[in-house]
């Protein structure tokens, strides 16, 4: 799926990702109820036959929707919800016996974190694989906390041009794991001396992460490996799973946790990545000792500056840092800070240079992502979303990756999954490079800790209502 | 003309059109609640129907709807007038100055100036029917304000309303001729727009009708990017010389450059007076009536609310800001609302949603699906736009300006200023009720 017409035959091969249509396989509630009142509808009839004729036919079958609502045999007698798109011309003639209102059996997809409204997006971008284009303004809240409160900048003038970003122009969403010194040294021969980068390229800075418990099955963990593979990015799955469905491949990277060990001689070749969940200096040694030109990401928790610094110490260079499904921490900090403060510990430690940050958690809408790189991670690697890509639906509060309920669609299958998860993918790298185009920026690891591009409601509202009668910042 | 002498397709029209009126005004007037799916946090319903009952009466509701903020939390629903006590307002008979100057340059140019500081934002011809931009243009005539193009040519029928529209020069340059540039008392530069903020317009295929694609010269049943930016301009000086080539083209038309509000918006102003503009306006990121990207339209560029402040003291600073007309826009629903940002430091607001919604804009957000608006407003559909006449359209709009005026004069007295000018960067007029 990312083979395209821009390979020239020189060698140069264009990123690209081929989206195609993968449409809903579980059918959905609608996004709207439309009641109609028969006594009224049969009396408006009536009342036209008799204002306009029967030679009029065509006047007094002309209803109101332009959608399909009232298409159906019996017309406006059995409206057909699905149709609605809320535009709300049929109550807006007829508000004595037509009813518009919101389904609330749809507002009931995804939790209070991933609302419907941004499921409605998601299942749009993975259906469909485009950028959601809409009329009429932004409809949302002011600001808020967490994601909500920040805004990334634009350049009146210098950038690339919009008709090319997804054209001519070029924007690389490449980014590197991995390790890199800050510096190279040479001798006098000119040869390098010391530590050299020991990295490896993905085309964007999109993962897929682990899968809940209640999620993982063969066939997810093959829809994951699969869209991984057609991206050329990677998917992380345990590597039991790993070994047992046999999805060893460039672009799976093997969770290990304390206690897998001996699972680790089975795998058939080196990967590129391996994760340790959580850390264990035995496991390290171990991964190290078996594949020793494989990096290794230690998986935990977002934490403090101090303790990411005394893993780099231990030679962690890959970090995956997680916090909850709702992008919290255990005290109940948000993901966005929690990137920051990781951030910032390593530059002010003088390695930002040096080291990969991947996160996961609570980065669940396109914006997310550059505003998670904006504020220090290098990729992202995606959990709920995915799973929403893929149309689960939540049962309860889904915050945590062991006890999370998620149901699938039972008609799931290997070629609409991953599909499903390329056409996201495609999606959220469009919109990325919507971002950065008008940002001006040319390059997605220029992104990464661009802080000076980023604006934050509590910034900006304490310097514009500075003056304001009963402002008081920060309150 | 019977009932026997119309075709179909003018019963259709009629039919509808008929039940879509009623329908405004039984909403707004008599239903005991709203529609259940109306409105947003931005645009309640409230908000809507309120401004459905200004566009029909030319004040606003006495009762039961909420017409002067909306419900999204931040910016202006948080910000509130510190008005007098009772006892200290001004006479209900001060005569109150709501005129506003637009060239302060002190150059030789006509120096115009506007009734109320109000006027209609970009709206192109394919983004919006014929009908609608005909419908802005006489209410703009009538009060002696202006409506602007936008980015998408010059129909003939508006014309007749040259000294009225501005005429818009956007990076596509779609539909800009030189006797369009030459109409115009004031041209307006399009660098950047709110709605998508560093993107470039946006114009589906399936709006660039056959009559669309002709006033822009370009292909039909295309989607039109205008790129981003002007490929010429780099710098305030390239700039300059854009003012230069539209002042040789039209030696008399005052210059308006239209801008988005990143983090440097203050520089961008001030460039822009150094370049020769007479308005700076300002278009934050919340507002835009187009289609556009639902990505850009929360995350890019930061609200007009923060932008008009820190512009304006910026121009302060640099003595400059007697010398410029700053306007602003950008998610501005409500007579309240323009007299908040100009309390903020603007000089006075651009509309563009509130009078898509005075006309019947439910804000559904379908203005890009198949055939368009299916109220008739940002559509090019034969049958749909026939929906909005250009008679009935500008008497909405005119109730809705007789409306704002009435409300920005009573807000004014309520604080004891007789003229709007008084009102400008007067943050301590306000209050935070957040």
């Amino acid at each position: 799926m990312t083979d395209n017409p821009n390979n020239n035959g020189n060698g140069y091969h264009r990123f690209h990702i081929v989206a195609e249509r993968a449409p809903d396989v579980e059918k959905w509630p609608s996004r709207f109820n439309v009641r109609v009142r028969r006594s009224g509808l049969a009396k408006l009839i009536i009342k036209e036959l008799l204002h306009y004729g029967p030679r009029n036919k065509d006047v007094i079958l002309s209803r109101p929707c332009l959608y399909g609502v009232f298409s159906g045999p019996v017309g406006g007698f059995m409206p057909r919800d699905q149709h609605c798109v809320g535009c709300l011309r049929c109550t807006t003639e007829f508000p004595d016996f037509v009813r518009v209102s919101h389904n609330p059996e749809r507002r009931k997809l995804g939790d209070s974190f991933f609302d419907f409204r941004v499921v409605d997006s998601v299942t749009y971008e993975a259906e469909s694989g485009l950028i959601p284009v809409k009329g009429a303004g932004y409809r949302g809240k002011f600001g808020g906390e967490g994601w909500d409160g920040m805004w990334t900048d634009m350049s009146e003038i210098v950038r690339p041009t919009r008709d090319g970003i997804h054209g001519r122009e070029f924007i690389s969403t490449v980014v590197d794991i991995g390790a890199r010194p800050n510096f190279l040294m040479f001798d006098e021969e000119g040869r390098s001396v010391g530590r050299t980068p020991h990295v490896f390229q993905i085309p964007l800075p999109l993962l897929f992460d682990v899968l809940p418990k209640s999620a993982a099955s063969e066939r997810t963990w093959r829809i994951t490996a699969r869209a991984a593979t057609e991206l050329g990015t990677l998917a992380v799955i345990p590597i039991g799973a790993v070994l047992q469905y046999n999805l060893e491949s460039d672009h799976v990277a093997p969770l290990v946790r304390p206690g897998e060990k001996d699972a680790l001689p089975v795998l058939e070749k080196a990967p590129r990545l391996i994760e340790m969940d959580g850390w264990e200096e035995g496991l390290y040694r171990a991964i190290h000792t078996a594949f020793p030109e494989s990096l290794v990401a230690l998986r935990i928790p977002f934490t403090s500056g101090q303790e990411l610094l005394k893993f780099a110490r231990k030679g962690i260079r890959v970090f995956h840092l997680t916090a909850d499904y709702h992008g919290r921490d255990p005290k109940g900090a948000f993901v966005l800070d929690l990137i920051r403060r990781a951030h910032k510990a390593f530059v002010e430690a003088g390695i930002r240079q040096e080291v990969t940050l991947l996160g996961s958690g609570g980065i669940i809408h396109a914006e997310h992502v550059p505003k998670a790189i904006l504020c220090g991670l290098d990729a992202v690697a995606l959990d709920t979303a995915a799973l929403v890509a893929l149309q689960a639906r939540f049962h309860g509060e889904c915050r945590d990756r062991e006890t999370s309920r998620f149901s699938l669609p039972r008609k799931l299958t290997l070629a609409w999954g991953a599909q499903r998860l390329v056409n996201l993918a495609a999606s959220w790298r469009d919109q990325l490079l919507e971002i950065m185009g008008a940002m001006g920026l040319r390059e997605v690891r220029r992104l990464r800790g661009e802080m000076g591009r980023a604006m934050f409601m509590e910034d900006l509202e304490r310097e514009a209502f500075a003056g304001v009668n009963g402002y008081e910042p920060g309150r | 003309m019977s009932l026997a002498d119309k075709s179909v397709f003018e019963l259709i029209v009629e039919k509808h059109t008929a039940n879509l009126h009623a329908g405004f005004r039984r909403w707004s007037e008599e239903m005991g609640a709203p529609p259940p799916a109306l409105g947003d946090y931005r645009w309640t319903d409230d908000l809507i129907l309120s401004t459905w009952y200004q566009a029909a009466h030319g004040h606003p509701p006495q009762d039961r709807l909420e017409y002067r903020v909306g419900r999204s939390g931040g910016g202006f629903d948080v910000l509130d007038f510190n008005f007098l006590p009772e006892s200290q307002w001004l006479p209900e008979n001060t005569e109150i100055d709501l005129s506003l100057p637009l060239n302060r340059r002190g150059d030789h140019l006509e120096k115009i100036s506007i009734p109320l500081p109000i006027y209609g934002g970009g709206m192109s011809y394919g983004s919006v029917s014929e009908q609608v931009m005909l419908s802005r243009a006489r209410n703009a005539a009538h009060w002696g304000t202006f409506t602007s193009t936008g980015e998408g040519g010059y129909p003939r029928s508006l014309t007749e309303y040259k000294d009225n529209v501005i005429t818009q020069v956007a990076t596509g340059m779609f539909g800009v001729r030189e006797e369009t540039i030459q109409n115009a008392r004031i041209v307006e530069f399009k660098y950047a727009q709110g709605a998508k903020p560093g993107l470039g317009g946006h114009l589906l295929g399936d709006k660039a009708t056959q009559t669309v694609s002709e006033i822009r010269e370009s292909v039909p049943w295309v989607s039109l990017f205008s790129p981003f930016p002007f490929h010429s301009v780099y710098s305030v000086e390239d700039h300059r010389k854009h003012v230069d080539w539209i002042k040789q083209t039209n030696p008399r038309a005052l210059v308006s450059v239209k801008v988005s509000t990143p983090t440097d918006v203050d520089m961008v102003a001030v460039g822009s007076y150094f370049a020769g503009a007479h308005i700076v306006h300002l278009d934050g990121s919340y507002g835009g009536t187009g289609a556009a990207p639902e990505i850009a339209k929360k995350n890019i560029a930061m609200p007009i609310e923060f932008a008009i402040p820190r512009v304006h003291r910026y121009l302060l600073s640099e003595e400059i800001r007697d010398r410029v007309t700053v306007m602003a826009s950008g998610g501005i629903r409500t007579a309240w609302d323009i007299a908040k940002v100009i309390a903020l430091g603007a000089d006075g607001a651009v509309i563009g949603t509130s009078e898509l919604v005075a006309m019947g804009c439910t804000r559904c957000s379908n203005c890009e699906r198949g055939r368009g608006c299916p109220f008739g407003l940002t559509t090019t559909d034969p049958l749909l736009s026939q929906f909005v006449q250009p008679d009935w359209g500008a008497e909405r709009l005119n109730n809705l300006y007789t409306s704002y005026a009435t409300q920005l004069k009573d807000i004014l007295r309520r604080l004891g200023l007789r003229s709007i000018a008084e009102l400008r960067g007067r943050p301590d007029l306000l209050k935070y009720v957040g």
